[in-house]
């Protein structure tokens, strides 16, 4: 199967001390659905802003899709984030301003302006989460289920390469945190859209792929 | 593609404005009243300076401008008789005469300023109408008065219509010594009141005044009539280029537009003031704003905005304030500058005095829509500067701690 991610000794370190990663190696294929475990405080979230392009390492290479990632060239990396990434984060991540048909869009405001396309594209995208009657319902107007929902077709409206989800289910009670989960593993099947999610819940880690588990900035497993 | 995007930005930042409606209403009527300030004072610069200029047109003869010989880069331009065909040439010249400008003396030591003109000038430029008797002979010794100094001969000197007026005419003889000549003048015509510097006039027969000088060459000026008020600034400029200089009743209307120029620049700047006080409250506003979404500004550039999305998305709430302060500006200006009209107008009338009481008929005020426009353009300008400090604070978030704000 085709790499999607590669990280070859990636490391990251504040202020030449405090060590968030350190030599971390993996690969991710195309299609997998990849779960990134650790305590808080083990680097998985610096991980995945790194794989986003939102931060960059102090040593070691991320390869994406075959490309080694420049982290000094912004523009690339603005580049990487609208075509190859999609982000979700735990809930509050919508903006509270729009309806969820406009929070789905949102992402595409910034480099892709067929109004009539981009509209098909985030309605067809609410029916697969299973909103597609909640089109002009405001955030605040729904659960925080469906709000997650939401986040996950917004991240997939730019076909990434691959989905970064950072305790997308954080917030969420037990029984709403399944459905969330089967929806991405649902989408990780029917699309085919790779996933990497960052969880510090193990049960959730055995339900995945594979895991990837961080100690102290390192690969345990 | 460009505008797709602009409107893209600003349908989100229509939404993100609407979300917080009283708080940009209040925003924007800082601007307002700022807006509404300037267009106030400078309609009501713009009214009284309209209206003063009305009645200096109603007042005066606008129309009759005089050139005259000027000094220019050290040479002095006279009236030569190439000048006079040039001046004549000029567009929007309807009349033109040559004058002779002297200053005689009664016998009785009555002070006379005299123009010596042709009698076709006095009827083609002066155009005056006579009181009593008629237009000067050509090439005789007979006199015209305005209405003032014929009151005066005929009070102090008893001259009346159809005597003859002595006058003395200063010489000097061979060794310097004065001589004075006396001439006689015969009164053939006293012009009606004009509220204009003819009133004080004796008017003769320019060939004779230039025989009296002895010089008959000698031009002192050119009377000029323009055929339409509206265009005798572009024959003042035209007299002026020819190396002249101009006179006439045009120069009040040049004074009030300087001294209102004055006037309406220190009103504007006073009323800038509040202005200021506007685009602080927009900085104020949206640095809370950028502050409160620190997390929603962080996910947006996860998910592909540039910092400059970023900063346009700023800007374009900013836009929408202007937009409004702009409008309620100019409204809150309308019913300012009404309340001038209704209220202020009989207490500026009673300080001006009568002169100014052609101000009663009309609005003291007055809103063009320039006026309008300008208070619009600086509404949104003022916002979308206010802006800049939020935008570029927003734009240079680090998105990775700006998402982990817990808001």
């Amino acid at each position: 199967m085709e790499t999607i991610i590669e990280t070859k000794h990636l490391g990251k370190a504040y202020n030449d001390r405090v060590t968030a990663l350190a030599d971390v190696n993996f690969v991710i294929r195309k299609g997998e659905f990849v779960a990134l475990l650790g305590r808080s405080g083990s680097g998985k979230s610096t991980l995945l802003h790194i794989l986003g392009g939102l931060d960059a390492p102090t040593s070691g290479e991320v390869w994406i899709n075959g490309k080694s990632i420049d982290f000094s060239d912004r523009k690339a990396l603005i580049a990487l984030r609208r075509e190859s990434i999609g982000f979700i984060f735990q809930s509050f991540n919508l903006i509270p301003a729009l309806t969820a048909r406009e929070n789905i869009e949102y992402p595409l405001l910034f480099n892709y302006h067929d109004r009539v396309a981009r509209r098909e594209r985030a309605t067809d995208l609410l029916s697969l989460v299973g909103l597609g009657d909640r089109a002009h319902h405001y955030p605040r107007e729904m659960s925080g289920g469906e709000q997650q929902r939401v986040a996950i077709a917004r991240a997939l409206i730019g076909d990434p390469l691959i989905v970064l989800a950072d305790e997308p289910t954080g917030n969420l009670d037990s029984k709403t945190r399944d459905e969330i989960f089967s929806l991405m593993r649902q989408v990780n099947q029917e699309q085919e859209t790779t996933f990497l999610i960052v969880t510090h819940e193990r049960e959730l880690g055995r339900r995945a792929d594979r895991a990837i588990e961080l100690l102290d900035g390192r690969v345990v497993s | 593609m460009i505008f797709g995007r602009l409107f893209d930005f600003l349908k989100v930042s229509a939404h993100q404005v609407a979300r917080k409606r009283m708080r940009v209403f209040l925003t924007a009527l800082g601007i307002a009243i700022g807006v509404a300030a300037v267009i106030g004072t400078v309609s009501l610069g713009e009214g009284v300076r309209y209206q003063a200029v009305e009645a200096i047109k109603e007042q005066s003869d606008l129309t009759l401008i005089e050139a005259t010989a000027d000094i220019r880069g050290g040479a002095i331009q006279f009236i030569t008789p190439s000048k006079i065909d040039e001046l004549a040439a000029v567009q929007h010249v309807e009349a033109s005469s040559a004058v002779v400008r002297e200053a005689y003396t009664t016998k009785r030591q009555t002070y006379l300023e005299v123009v010596g003109i042709d009698p076709g000038g006095i009827e083609g430029v002066i155009r005056p109408k006579f009181l009593r008797g008629e237009n000067l002979e050509p090439g005789s010794r007979q006199a015209v008065l305005g209405h003032d100094v014929a009151e005066t001969l005929q009070r102090y000197e008893g001259v009346r219509f159809g005597d003859t007026i002595p006058i003395l005419i200063r010489r000097y003889d061979d060794d310097g010594m004065p001589v004075d000549e006396e001439v006689q003048f015969t009164l053939v015509g006293v012009l009606q009141e004009r509220d204009d510097a003819f009133d004080q006039v004796m008017l003769i027969d320019r060939r004779v005044a230039q025989d009296l000088r002895g010089d008959e060459a000698a031009f002192d000026g050119v009377l000029i009539r323009v055929d339409q008020p509206e265009e005798v600034f572009s024959v003042v400029d035209d007299v002026k280029a020819l190396g002249l200089t101009a006179k006439g009743a045009f120069q009040q209307i040049e004074s009030v537009n300087q001294l209102m120029d004055v006037v309406v620049l220190i009103l504007a700047f006073f009323a800038g003031v509040s202005l200021i006080v506007g685009v602080l409250m927009i900085v104020n506003t949206m640095v809370t704003s950028v502050f409160e979404r620190t997390r929603e500004i962080g996910i947006t550039m996860a998910i592909g905005a540039s910092p400059a999305d970023v900063v346009y998305l700023i800007l374009a709430e900013c836009f929408y304030i202007g937009l409004i302060g702009g409008v309620f500006g100019n409204l809150l200006g309308i019913a300012f500058t009404g309340a001038i009209n209704t209220f202020g107008k009989p207490f500026i009338i009673a300080q001006l005095g009568d002169t100014f009481s052609t101000f009663a008929e009309g609005d003291i005020t007055l809103i063009t829509p320039e006026i309008l426009a300008i208070g619009m353009v600086i509404a949104i300008a003022l916002s979308l500067v206010s802006g800049l400090y939020p935008a570029l604070k927003a734009a240079h978030l680090n998105p990775v701690t700006a998402i982990r704000t817990g808001v």
